[in-house]
């Protein structure tokens, strides 16, 4: 038993432990750069200004220079498979593509270029072998009227790209190139729109979003501008103050999110939040201290909300921003001057003085951590911080968001309805079949409820959803109506009891119970049929209409209500056995010394049976409530499984347990969503654990106090 | 010991009866415990049942405060009254007449609460007593238990922290609180050790000033020492009914001389 406990422990923390782990980045391979007039030289010197791109199997690298010419090296040798000029005479900037493999380059009098990359994988002899290619060279006038350009950026667009240029008059030129193939003739026509607008102070870095229509710029006084794309012209231009220069700028994976690296060194991250046409802003949501040193370059990885920066001398961190969490720093060696994720994330390249730097980057649960599971996280696009439990989405951009609170939440939530059933149905039974039945009639009402406790689940499950979760929502008026007039019904029944003449109430003890439970039946009936009634009355005809337009509850047809009362039902069994066999146990000859006093059995019960069976009722509840929580079969089929984190009884919540089992046919094997499944059913196993450890306590006490040993 | 008092003839009436058993006879199931009895128990006196085990003493008892109803399938014939009332009619209010009618049990039941609680519990069931009554309450009972100077430094402890013999006067004790008019004592020593036995049956000389005690004893010398009048009952019969003095000196029949003397029970 406890070591099948230990080997369950080892196990799940086995399976967590990685989460935890920040992650690596280690150098795998080097291009050494060389001084122009060594002979054997491998590649030029790496100048400040150099565009990096890395192919998805890590074995090539493409960089663009200030020479103006694309080359791409081989990582195992050093030798350049494959160089093409772009800009005659030099560029004055360059930059890798947002979003696709690609470099783009603007020389120093206007003209620029857009160059994709295409990164052939070819299986000669059964190996993959991967072939450069230059896709297609878009090249494009900037008028520069004699301005220089300050900043650039580009993208590959489904039929064609976009460019945004800033220049030092402080303008900001937006071009687009539509391709046009002729299906007939295959001739490839380009049509290119340019707009100029003038911003309010000349940029130092720009940004495109790798596919929305979104512009990002900094200008050197610390702004942050952020314009929409519309009919090719950048609108709506939106302004936030950074708290120090901004040195470099780069938007995360989707667009929603920005990084600014500052010359104090932090990372900011900062969202572009639509809230309805005219609520656009950016908003400043977190920062990260940074590797040390002004930042001089950043890059959002591929796959997502992790990123690189480069600080000043080479220092460079990994961070992910959903997570907020710094998984990796260190030191490079030299001053980094380009940046650049491989697409598969699972590497980086660096560019300096010394040469080209291939870096293995190991961080296989970025997203993780204690911050991502149980703290409010700002997820990018919702207005403000929140607990949110949604694994996956539809496309590679999508955030995943990890919070276990509503599961916790869910969980409690689905537990407390069922008690709230169970306590009072399972316990007052068991009085009242141990105190007050008939033993001839005991003998069928106990083995009748244990055999309900091996009802399986499932079943339970299958009738709550399908049957009672649309009969009920037929009758919630009246189940409403019930709340309020049951404590009513019950009072009026005692006062119509002790009305009756005694001669009627004396002759058999017990019988307030039984009257009572007939005032209480013929309530629920009346409320039952008076149901529609009050529904048409009262509600307008549909109570779920009437509940949202009121207090903008949804209602849900599998709500907490219809699970509360399937998890109720699979509880009670227990809750009466346990509970019966404690009132039972209680010692005969003290509900006699009460009687003898002249108690009624009814105050025999309550002051005297019932403090002495506390212990094993109060044990029964929470052997219940231990059930209750580990429930799933009927959380599953009896709600809607949304992962909300309201305690609203008429929409359904997600249990932890329901989660893990929703879940872990998607989760791929050792992946974070995975490993975080088991930090759920960890949560889970301790959860039980806890409520059966102070179960234990609390009951260990009432025993001592209550049998005064 | 009652020496000093006249002996009167318990069938004459000379002392006012205040339970009547009339003709009473029990069956649990098919199985008769009691066989028409008949006696008087005479007010503020002591009155013990003996006999041997299972014949019918306990049964005759909880028949008096209808203790006997939490059993089931007890048919019942003939009579029981309390002043005159039948305890049987169905109009009869069970808890009013326990409430008169207390009992202190063979084996000692406190409640799992403490001292003072036990005391105070019928008087907090029957009454809104203001705090400083149930105080009064509890003082002057465990007083008439002989308890008090035990207790009265512990009164919020744990009923079950005493020993078996001060349980049992608690016991007593929280019976008198609710002032009955009878208390019934089910071998109430049978569990204690001679010095507990001793200090009960001091307690019973004293109760009988205010109360009507019916106790059933196993004990010859107890119910000798003890009691005004003896009730010897023998396979559900009610063999010889007397003055304590009379059955024990000068028995009537033989059964109740073979029974006292030893010769069987
Ligand atoms: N609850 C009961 N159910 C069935 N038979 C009982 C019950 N209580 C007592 N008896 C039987 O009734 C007879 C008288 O018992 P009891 O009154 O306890 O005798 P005593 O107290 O004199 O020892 C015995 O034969 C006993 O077995
Ligand atoms: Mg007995």
């Amino acid at each position: 038993m406890v070591l099948s406990l230990a080997g369950i422990i080892v196990f799940l923390v086995a399976e967590i432990l990685p989460l935890f782990v920040p992650g690596r980045v280690v150098p795998d391979a080097r291009i050494e750069a060389r001084a122009r007039t060594e002979a054997r030289a491998r590649i030029d010197a790496i100048g400040s200004m150099t565009a990096v791109v890395v192919d998805p199997r890590r074995t090539h690298v493409a960089t663009l220079r200030e020479d103006g010419t694309l080359r791409v090296l081989d990582w195992t040798n050093g030798s350049t498979v494959l160089e093409r000029e772009l800009l005659a005479g030099g560029a004055a900037l360059v930059a890798p593509l947002a979003g696709s493999p690609g470099v783009a380059g603007i020389a120093a009098d206007g003209r620029a270029v857009i160059a994709g990359i295409d990164w052939r994988v070819s299986y000669p002899d059964g190996i993959a072998e991967v072939t450069p290619a230059v896709a297609s060279v878009m090249a494009l006038e900037v008028e520069t009227r004699g301005a220089a350009p300050r900043a650039l950026s580009a993208r590959l667009d489904p039929g064609g790209a976009t460019l945004v240029v800033a220049l030092d008059d402080g303008s900001l030129s937006l071009v687009q190139v539509a391709v046009d193939v002729n299906d007939f003739t295959g001739e490839r026509e380009e049509t290119v729109s340019a707009t100029r607008i003038s911003t309010p102070a000349p940029l130092d870095h720009l940004a495109l979003a790798p596919e929305d229509a979104e512009v990002f710029a900094s200008a050197s006084d610390g702004r942050i501008f952020w314009w929409e794309v519309e009919d090719g012209t950048p609108v709506g231009m939106r302004q936030a103050r950074s708290e120090a220069p901004v040195t470099a700028l780069e938007p995360l994976i989707g667009g929603r999110a920005l990084l600014a690296g500052r010359s104090d060194g932090v990372v900011d991250v900062w969202f572009a939040l639509s809230r309805g046409r005219a609520g656009r802003e950016l908003v400043h949501v977190r920062r990260f201290d940074g590797p040390g040193g002004a930042i001089g370059h950043l890059a959002g990885s591929p796959r997502g909300r992790s990123f690189l920066a480069a600080g000043a001398g080479g220092s460079l961190g990994l961070y992910h921003s959903t997570a907020h969490r710094e998984l990796w720093t260190g030191h490079t060696g030299s001053a980094i001057s380009a940046l650049a994720w491989a697409p598969k994330a699972n590497a980086a390249a660096i560019a300096s003085a010394r040469g080209l730097e291939r870096l293995r980057v190991d961080a296989p649960h970025p997203e993780a951590g204690l911050a991502s599971y149980f703290s409010r996280v700002w997820y990018e696009g919702h207005p403000e911080p929140e607990f949110i439990w949604q694994s996956t989405g539809g496309s590679d951009e999508f955030e995943p968001k990890l919070s276990l609170v509503p599961l916790v939440t869910g969980t409690l939530k689905g537990t407390i309805y069922a008690m709230l059933l169970a306590i009072p149905l399972g316990v007052l039974g068991a009085l009242y079949t141990s105190q007050f039945m008939a033993p001839s009639l005991q003998r069928v009402v106990k083995p009748t409820v244990e055999l309900m406790a091996s009802l399986p689940s499932v079943v339970l499950g299958f009738l709550a959803g399908l049957w009672l979760a649309p009969r009920l929502e037929a009758v919630l008026p009246g189940m409403l109506l019930l709340l309020p007039s049951l404590p009513v019904a019950v009072l009026l029944a005692g006062a119509a009891w002790r009305a009756l003449p005694a001669r009627w109430t004396l002759r058999f003890q017990g019988g307030e119970i039984l009257f009572q439970a007939v005032a209480i039946s013929g309530v629920v009936w009346l409320c039952v049929r008076a149901s529609p009634a009050i529904e048409a009355a009262l509600f307008g005809g549909s109570f779920a209409t009437w509940l949202h337009a009121t207090t903008g509850l949804e209602y849900d047809q599998r709500n907490a209500i219809v699970a509360g009362i399937a998890m109720g039902f699979a509880v009670i069994p227990i809750i009466f056995a346990i509970s019966e066999d404690a009132v039972s146990n209680v010692p005969r000859s003290l509900s006699a010394a009460s009687l003898a006093l002249g108690a009624t059995p009814w105050q025999t019960m309550v002051r005297v049976v019932l403090p002495a069976a506390s212990p094993g009722i109060f044990a029964a509840v929470m052997i219940g409530f231990g059930r209750a929580i580990g429930e799933t079969m009927i959380v599953l089929m009896a709600t809607g499984n949304t992962p909300l984190l309201d305690w609203s009884p008429f929409n359904g919540f997600r249990t932890l347990s329901a989660n893990i089992a929703v879940e872990i046919p998607e989760a791929p094997h050792g992946g974070t969503l995975y490993r975080t499944l088991f930090v759920s059913a960890t949560l889970l196993f301790a959860l039980t654990f806890a409520i059966n450890g102070a179960a234990e306590l609390v009951r260990e006490r009432l025993r001592r106090r209550f049998s005064g040993a | 010991m009652s020496d000093a008092r006249p002996i009167p003839e318990p069938d004459a009436d000379l002392e006012k009866p205040v339970i009547d058993v009339d003709a009473l006879s029990l069956w649990y199931g098919s199985a008769q415990a009691l066989r028409s009895v008949s006696l008087r128990v005479p007010e503020r006196r002591v009155t013990a049942l003996i006999g041997p085990s299972g014949c019918g003493k306990s049964t005759l008892l909880r028949c008096i405060n209808r203790l006997n109803d939490l059993v089931d399938g007890v048919r019942i014939e003939g009579d029981i009254r309390f002043r005159g009332e039948s305890v049987f009619a169905p109009e009869r209010d069970v808890n009013a007449l326990r409430r008169r009618i207390g009992m202190v049990f063979q084996r000692s039941n406190p409640f799992p609460k403490s001292i003072y609680e036990n005391v105070v519990y019928g008087s907090r069931i029957h009454g809104s007593l203001r705090r400083s009554d149930l105080d009064g309450v509890a003082e002057r009972s465990l007083r008439r238990a002989g308890l008090w100077d035990e207790v009265k430094d512990r009164l919020h402890e744990s009923a079950l922290s005493l020993s078996g013999g001060q349980q049992q006067r608690l016991c007593i004790a929280r019976a008198v609180a609710i002032e009955p008019e009878v208390v019934l004592l089910d071998e109430p020593c049978s569990a204690l050790d001679p010095i507990a036995t001793a200090r009960i049956e001091e307690l019973m000389q004293e109760l009988k000033e205010s109360y009507t005690l019916v106790v059933v004893t196993h004990n010859m010398q107890q119910a000798a020492r003890a009691s005004d009048y003896t009730a010897f009952l023998y396979l559900g019969e009610l063999i010889e009914f007397g003055e304590t003095g009379q059955v024990f000196v000068n028995p009537k029949e033989r059964a109740t001389e073979d029974y006292i003397s030893g010769r069987f029970g």
